[in-house]
């Protein structure tokens, strides 16, 4: 189980924009990211937007080239590999975007969109091909005649039950799924997490989650890393991040959730302001203008991202500051109440496959 | 308390459809008090708030039935030149995407201004101070600049902020917000909403704020109006939908919520999808996902009180008394 299979060595992506009349502006998107992904887990990245999560996923993908560092895949470095050592990392390396309406090409039927992936790597007979893509429709909840089908004809939740299909078709090792349930409402939501579950489990993978929604994260990942500014703050075990978070950003980010529960603490705006312009980050420890806790030297020491225990955290004061996470106890229902949870859930579980039998 | 807003059996259809898109909605508002819509996507709940500001876009969509009283006058039979007095002015909007309903080719503080002058005699100069007095008021960092710059040059936090100046600039008494904070990060959402629920304090304005985010909901509402596919399927105080939530689609909703407490049971799902216009099935619209539907559900269930204040439209509620 600890055993790497991805991993990212002072990963460095620099975007540089040309300007006429005034000098280049570079932005470094992600800035010296070292994580290390371990097999079977889910891993998550969370952050918001601009803070490199998306930028990481393109380079853990390998479909973006680092401007410093290495993507090592089984240990070996993806920027050494030759174009056949490429194609079969691509079969084992898969992705789920976030957008199920722009990322299925709306010419293809859902058969041929689910066996393009095997056609390209040249797995398998035409028979063969089919009859995988079909076994893949069911596992995602599909129906047999919906390969026949466009894309246009079918709903965002059950879009992205194509998605994952053809993500998984291959048979990959890794799956990383950037923003895979965002854009879903929250019933559909719930429906392709349970599937991405019950696959991950039945095929064995690994998980690279890109996220900025903290209850998604909360029930699917083993461990997290929070970005800010194109740098990892904080790594822990999902339990310790949420029960106990070490970074004051990662302690503002859980404050802000509101949470869907009466008498529940109100989402808390610990922050001021907004993260700050990613071309000129500030000095020191890139938190410090909103760092309720920050000190003089924070202003001009940058923290190295440090081993804690089981954690990883880029804070000069982790040790001392006590920070709130989330409370785990939920209030009891009444009887009554609580009965009618428990029949929902007994009549809701045959039904799973996203369609009514 | 008297009611700000009533809105009574409001229907709206759209060419080509059989059946109504959003079906005999009723609901209240009074002064100072929040009212969350909720619903998924397509359940009529953005429709309903274009409906009340006269913005349907007609045609294809058509509002066939209903009233809406606001401070005794009917927003859907008053002149429009009346209504678009009020629009505003005594009832505001603020939208999801402020980038799509900020003018991009005016300076935040020319926005603002023109807003003023069209709802109140004053001077350029006077509508400008009020202008900057609202920057001031939603906290954007140096007003005085922000007031000169356009809508491009702010982050989408800031003209979030700048669209709810806009909107409180004429003192509404009704506040319409349509997933206010959907687009922005949850630290930028959490300041944008702590500063709505401290202006509305101040202001003592009415609320309806239309979201899909139960979180939300919860640290806001005073009350709650779920709908599922253009219909109200259960109201009430918010206390009553999140501890005692009777109807099938309400219950579904609370259980598929992935848990912040870090509980790893499957998530329960709500089977299925919402109806498109063209198939909005008869009697009960949420029968064909539900676990607990049975033939009576081919009638319409009526949305009937169950205790004081709170409404459920379902025919087996509650249900472990009658599903059981």
């Amino acid at each position: 189980m600890n055993e790497v299979v991805l991993e990212a060595v002072g990963l460095e992506k620099r975007f540089t924009r040309k300007r006429l009349f005034a000098p280049d502006t570079v932005v470094r998107a992600v800035n010296g990211v070292d994580l290390a992904v371990r097999r079977g887990e889910t891993y998550a990245i969370v952050g918001e937007s601009g803070c490199g999560k998306s930028t990481m996923a393109r380079l853990l993908l390998t479909l973006m080239k680092p401007s410093d560092g290495t993507v090592l895949y089984e240990g070996r470095d993806t920027a050494g590999m030759s174009e056949r050592e490429l194609r079969a990392l691509r079969r084992d390396l898969q992705v789920i975007f976030q957008d199920p309406f722009s990322s299925l090409n709306p010419q293809m039927s859902v058969g041929a969109l689910i066996e393009e992936p095997l056609r390209v790597h040249g797995i398998g007979t035409a028979k063969e091909r089919r009859a995988k893509a079909a076994e893949m429709l069911a596992r995602v909840g599909l129906r047999p005649e919906h390969a026949d089908r466009y894309p246009h004809e079918f709903s965002g939740g059950q879009r992205q039950r194509i998605g994952i299909a053809r993500a998984l078709v291959t048979g990959p090792q890794v799956v990383i799924g950037d923003e895979p349930v965002s854009a879903l409402d929250v019933s559909i939501q719930a429906q392709v997490i349970n599937i991405l579950a019950a696959l991950k489990a039945e095929m064995g993978l690994t998980l690279v989650l890109i996220a900025h929604d903290l209850a998604v994260i909360r029930h699917m990942a083993d461990r997290v890393a929070v970005m800010y500014l194109g740098e990892v703050i904080e790594e822990a075990p999902a339990d310790d991040l949420f029960a106990r978070p070490a970074h004051p950003y990662t302690a503002a980010l859980m404050a802000a959730i509101p949470i869907p529960e009466i008498g529940a603490r109100p989402p808390a705006a610990t922050l001021e302001g907004e993260p700050p312009n990613p071309v000129a980050p500030p000095p020191g420890c890139r938190f410090h203008p909103r760092c309720p806790h920050a000190r003089e030297n924070c202003r001009t020491d940058r923290p190295a991202l440090r081993p804690l225990g089981d954690r990883r955290v880029a804070c000069h004061y982790a040790e001392e500051l006590t920070l709130p996470g989330i409370a785990t106890e939920t209030r009891p229902r009444a009887p009554g109440v609580a009965r009618r949870f428990a029949l929902l859930d007994a009549r809701t579980k045959e039904t799973d496959g996203g369609e009514r039998p | 308390m008297s009611a700000l807003l009533e809105v009574r059996d409001l229907s709206i259809a759209i060419a080509g459809a059989e059946r109504p898109l959003v079906d005999h909605v009723s609901f209240d508002v009074a002064a100072g008090e929040t009212l969350c819509i909720v619903g998924e996507s397509g359940c009529g709940k953005s429709l309903t708030a274009l409906a009340l500001m006269g913005l349907l876009s007609d045609p294809p969509l058509r509002r066939i039935g209903g009233t809406a009283r606001f401070r005794d006058r009917d927003l859907f039979t008053m002149p429009p030149r009346e209504l678009r007095g009020l629009r505003g002015g005594e009832m505001a909007m603020i939208f999801q995407e402020p980038m799509t309903s900020l003018n991009p080719a005016l300076t935040v503080g020319d926005q603002i201004a023109e807003a003023v002058r069209t709802h109140r005699a004053c001077s350029p100069a006077e509508a400008r101070d009020r202008a900057l007095e609202m920057l001031r008021r939603v906290r954007i960092p140096a007003p005085e600049k922000r007031l000169e710059e356009h809508p491009h040059a702010l982050s989408g936090g800031m003209r979030q902020r700048a669209m709810i100046a806009m909107a409180l600039a004429n003192d509404p008494a009704l506040l319409i917000a349509d997933e206010p904070t959907t687009a922005l990060d949850v630290t930028v959402q959490a300041q944008v909403l702590d500063l709505m629920v401290s202006l509305q304090r101040e202001s003592g304005a009415g609320m309806i704020l239309i979201t899909h985010d139960l979180g939300v909901v919860a640290g806001l509402a005073d009350r709650v109006a779920v709908m599922y596919a253009g219909r109200v399927v259960e109201t009430g105080p918010v206390a009553a939908i999140f501890d005692d939530p009777q109807h099938p689609y309400t219950l579904g909703l609370i259980r598929s919520i992935p848990a912040l407490s870090g509980e790893r049971r499957r998530l329960v799902t709500v089977p299925g999808t919402v109806p498109t216009p063209a198939t909005m099935p008869e009697g009960c619209r949420f029968a064909p996902r539900c676990p607990f539907a049975g033939t009576d559900c081919r009638a319409a269930p009526p949305l009937a009180e169950i205790a004081p204040g709170h409404r459920v439209a379902c025919h087996r509620a509650p249900i472990e008394e009658k599903a059981a």
